[in-house]
């Protein structure tokens, strides 16, 4: 292609693309580093793995040069995509198995990079929780993280607490034990698992909002916890802004346009304001809570806007936006899963053909009627 | 303009113009600084020109000189007949003295890519000319008259479209012309030729602008320039200042820097806001567009009485040792323009005609550079060599952002790679400008441009042969028709001679009915082809007769 025009080329290439943004995940990352320890790490680290070696031998099994490939880092960034939703302290093969099914499955079966209908990540996401419920939804970490946080888990059962003292989840000890709940088969005979597993079984707040009333949020919060101490309600917050920084990075760095986070974050905005109703004990909770007590801005900023499988064309932009930030707060609300990025960018990948059909930019010189007229009346004032 | 106009004009407020805004649009590094550091250069004689006429495909041409012959600068050599148009021609003068030594096809650096007949002109080094006989003075004259004028010079579009300035002007005569635009807008890469002339004769520029306004009878003029320009910005504005105070009313506007702000349509709504329908010229909704190259080859024709035999051409890229802009003798071959330039062979890896992103690659520096030939770049090995290593499209949309004709490139694409003709044509893959900005932002460094000019010359070819086999068909139906007319004619034939068959057998010979009447057919055309034959004889020996007589009354 080196003799057609044009012959000058901006220098843009994909594998920049997923390096920034992987380089915008990591304010949200260390949040979560910071707060839940090394499970996070050590699934991003499972899942890359697993990613990469899926990514090659589908390369291979389909004839592709697989140094180009591998180079652009797309499967990188899908790893890193899966492993934030995926609960710290989940074991190896249930990271392994999604990232496996993504990239296999709903990647190179449907043609590599750039022709996957769905996300596949959330495909990933979607097909564990709907095989592995228990083990998606129970966000098992160090104990020495909940040790000095709440002396009871939501369900209002006393912790069974093996250590007095409070330690970071950052510790060496803390790497230890999330190393152990990641790899289970690595523990000594002696050592008792039981201690780790019945540690905390915390989700985000909103589902803990969900399931167990106020009582547990608006207890943390009367207690006056502060925004960086290691407390659950605030760690999402911390979570949610420094993936909100990120974001805004893709979107200063032009890699994302405003189209699809803004009308994500509106919608959301919008809905949850209205059904709010300050004071009663329903169960909608504050649009705060639903923008920043959730993975909202992940999906709305890293998710959503994965490029080959979203709506393409800006009109198209902004509906598949809408359809998934009503989506979002439907499957929260009035829903039986407890976190709905996943389902809510599946359906509006369902969307997203239609959308780009029919949602289209009005091409130049296309469908005028205004312009026309405009000259005729130019016309009329030349003419006398 | 002052810095207040400048602020009320981006603003949109105040008595200034103001720009509007376009879709789409890259702003790509220019590299105009490397050809701009000089001034424009006056070229020697080379030894030899090869001066295009055209091609004998777009018309007849009409030769004033035969090869031996000798000629002198600004003599009229031929013109080129266009067959689109009886009635306009293009003239071709000659550069300098010398002597024609051959007729004959050859390559020429313009993008037709086609031979065209070329006048071979040995040079004598002499430059004797013919004395130039300026008109008396463009103010007294009428329209009609200018534009004889600048067809006689010789005047093409100089911005690349080659389409004959005068024809263009002839094109909006018959209705009421609200703007004139003179296109100052060079948003191309590399290409500088209109900057640099118009940094140093903005005069001529506005002069000429001046003589289109009023060959064209346009109630405003305005001449489009980018804002990035301010060195020909002041030119620009001192020129018309001091025309302003004469006769002129030309009007300066900035717009934006971006390209393809300079392609005619996109300029056209920068300026004035309307936005030609597809498939429709400027002309017919009262704008005319005109390059500032042909703006001042109209001034020289009209106030110099110079016809066109050179124009501004713009040599650049990292082989050139002194990149810079040339008056390029028309006819000069493109090597001649190189080696005064410094060129470095070894370290040449490609040269380009046109900028970086509309370019095409010149298969041999033995072209001729003709009106059109605006920008010629020897490109170094690293120096646009956009990446070749193609990934599959991830549907980003940098593509759709770019495009300044609002199309989806990224649809477009899995369309073409369909084959998909109805959704091209839906997405309006005829519309797209091949302006190459969805290929400059890709970033998995898909050939868009060139897949699209695939896709619609197939689409083209398949259009025409629809179009071919609808004729066919039309055809094939009327003569179905014919034939079924004559059957339903035959039996009333065969009734006028009912007598000699009994009314028992007739249905058995209802199957031969058409044998015979084919039989009576063609025993009937041979008696009527005998008699049209007579009769012809009859009309030519009239018309014999009376051709005599005239000779005799001579």
């Amino acid at each position: 292609m080196d003799t057609k025009a044009p012959f000058q080329h901006s220098g843009k290439n994909i594998a920049q693309l997923m390096q920034t943004l992987l380089l915008a995940l990591l304010p949200g990352i260390c949040a979560s580093l910071w707060f839940f320890g090394y499970g996070i790490l050590l699934n991003i680290l499972i899942a890359g793995f697993f990613a990469l070696a899926a990514e090659t031998a589908m390369l291979r099994l389909r004839g592709k040069k697989i140094a180009l490939h591998l180079a652009d880092r797309s499967a990188l960034v899908c790893a890193a995509l899966f492993a934030i939703g995926i609960p710290p302290g989940a074991p190896w093969w249930l990271v392994a198995l999604g990232i496996i099914f993504a990239i296999v499955v709903v990647k190179h079966l449907y043609g590599g990079l750039g022709q996957n209908p769905f996300n596949p990540a959330m495909c990933g996401y979607a097909m564990l929780l709907l095989a592995f419920p228990l083990q998606m939804t129970s966000w098992h970490l160090p104990n020495e993280v909940v040790e000095g946080v709440l002396s009871v888990d939501n369900l209002g059962i006393p912790i069974a607490s093996t250590e007095q003292e409070i330690l970071s989840p950052l510790s060496g000890r803390g790497f230890k034990q999330a190393l152990l709940l990641s790899f289970p088969f690595a523990a000594s005979s002696d050592f008792d698992m039981k201690a780790f597993t019945d540690g905390l079984a915390m989700a985000t707040p909103l589902i803990e909002f969900k399931m167990a009333g106020q009582s547990a949020l608006l207890a943390a919060r009367d207690s006056g916890a502060s925004l960086f101490s290691r407390e659950s309600e605030t760690a999402w917050e911390v979570i949610n802004i420094g993936y909100l920084f990120g974001g805004l990075l893709l979107l200063y760095k032009r890699i994302i346009s405003w189209h699809i986070p803004l009308t994500i974050i509106a919608t959301v905005l919008i809905v949850s304001a209205l059904f709010y109703a300050p004071g009663s004990a329903s169960i909608y909770g504050t649009p705060y809570l639903h923008l920043f007590g959730s993975a909202t801005m992940i999906g709305a900023f890293f998710i959503a806007t994965d490029p080959v499988s979203a709506a393409t064309t800006r009109p198209g932009k902004v509906v598949y936006g809408i359809i998934i930030g009503l989506s979002i707060y439907s499957i929260r609300v009035w829903g039986s899963y407890l976190d709905s990025i996943a389902f809510a960018v599946l359906f509006g990948n369902f969307c997203a053909p239609a959308l780009d059909q029919f949602c289209r930019p009005r091409i130049f010189g296309q469908g005028l009627l205004r312009a026309t007229k405009l000259t005729e009346t130019n016309h009329e004032s030349t003419k006398p | 303009m002052s810095p207040l106009q400048r602020i009320q004009s981006m603003l949109g407020v105040g008595t200034s113009l103001s720009s509007r805004r376009t879709a789409g649009g890259i702003k790509p590094p220019s590299y105009k600084e490397h050809s701009l550091r000089s001034r424009i250069m006056p070229m020697p004689i080379p030894p030899q020109l090869k001066i295009p006429v055209g091609a004998t495909e777009s018309g007849t041409i009409a030769l004033d000189i035969a090869a031996g012959d000798h000629v002198h600068k600004y003599q009229k050599l031929a013109q080129l007949q266009l067959s689109a148009q009886g009635r306009t021609s293009i003239p071709v003068h000659a550069p300098t003295s010398g002597i024609v030594s051959a007729i004959e096809e050859a390559y020429v650096a313009d993008h037709s890519q086609q031979k065209q007949v070329c006048i071979v002109l040995k040079t004598d080094g002499l430059d004797t000319s013919l004395p130039l006989e300026p008109a008396v003075d463009y103010r007294q004259l009428a329209s009609e008259e200018l534009v004889t004028a600048i067809r006689r010079a010789g005047i093409v579009g100089m911005g690349g479209a080659g389409f004959p300035a005068a024809d263009k002007i002839d094109s909006a005569a018959h209705q009421a012309l609200d703007l004139l635009i003179i296109n100052a807008a060079e948003c191309e890469p590399y290409i500088s030729a209109d900057e640099a002339l118009i940094r140093e004769r903005a005069e001529g520029v506005v002069t000429g602008a001046e003589i289109l306004q009023r060959a064209s009878s346009a109630r405003r003029c305005i001449i489009a320039i980018e804002s990035s320009k301010p060195n020909a910005i002041q030119a620009l504005e001192q020129a018309i200042e001091a025309q302003t105070n004469i006769t002129g009313n030309c009007e300066l506007l900035l717009v934006p820097s971006k390209y393809p702000v300079g392609s005619e349509k996109q300029l056209i709504q920068s300026v004035s806001g309307i936005e030609i329908p597809s498939g429709q010229h400027p002309a017919q909704h009262g704008v005319l567009v005109h390059n500032v190259g042909t703006s001042y080859a109209v001034f020289q024709a009209l106030v110099l009485g110079r016809p066109c035999i050179s124009r501004i051409t713009t040599l650049s890229g990292q082989a050139l040792k002194t990149p810079k802009n040339f008056e390029a003798l028309i006819g000069c071959s493109v090597e001649f323009l190189f080696e005064i330039c410094g060129i470095d062979k070894s370290l040449r890896h490609k040269t380009l005609l046109g900028g970086s992103l509309m370019g095409l690659q010149l298969p041999s520096d033995n072209a001729a550079v003709s009106k059109t030939t605006n920008c010629l770049i020897a490109a170094g090995s690293d120096e646009l060599a956009p990446p070749t290593e193609i990934q599959a499209c991830i549907r980003c949309g940098f593509c759709a952002d770019a495009c300044p004709v609002r199309l989806l490139p990224q649809q477009l694409l899995a369309f073409s790679k369909t084959a998909n003709n109805s959704q091209l044509l839906e997405h309006g893959l005829m519309d797209c400008i091949e302006c190459g900005a969805c290929d400059y932002v890709c970033p998995s460094h898909i050939p868009l441009v060139s897949i699209y000019k695939d896709s619609k010359a197939a689409i083209e070819t398949r259009l025409t042969n629809h179009e071919r086999s609808k004729v066919w068909q039309q055809r094939f139906q009327y003569h179905q028709s014919r034939i079924k007319k004559e059957k339903d004619q035959a039996p009333t034939r065969t009734k006028a001679v009912p007598a000699k068959k009994p009314a028992a057998e007739s249905e058995v010979s209802a199957s031969n009915n058409g044998n015979e009447q084919e039989f009576f057919s063609k025993e009937k055309a041979s008696r009527e082809i005998a008699a049209a034959v007579a009769r012809v004889k009859a009309r030519r020996d009239e018309s014999k007769k009376a051709a005599s007589v005239q000779d005799k009354s001579k």
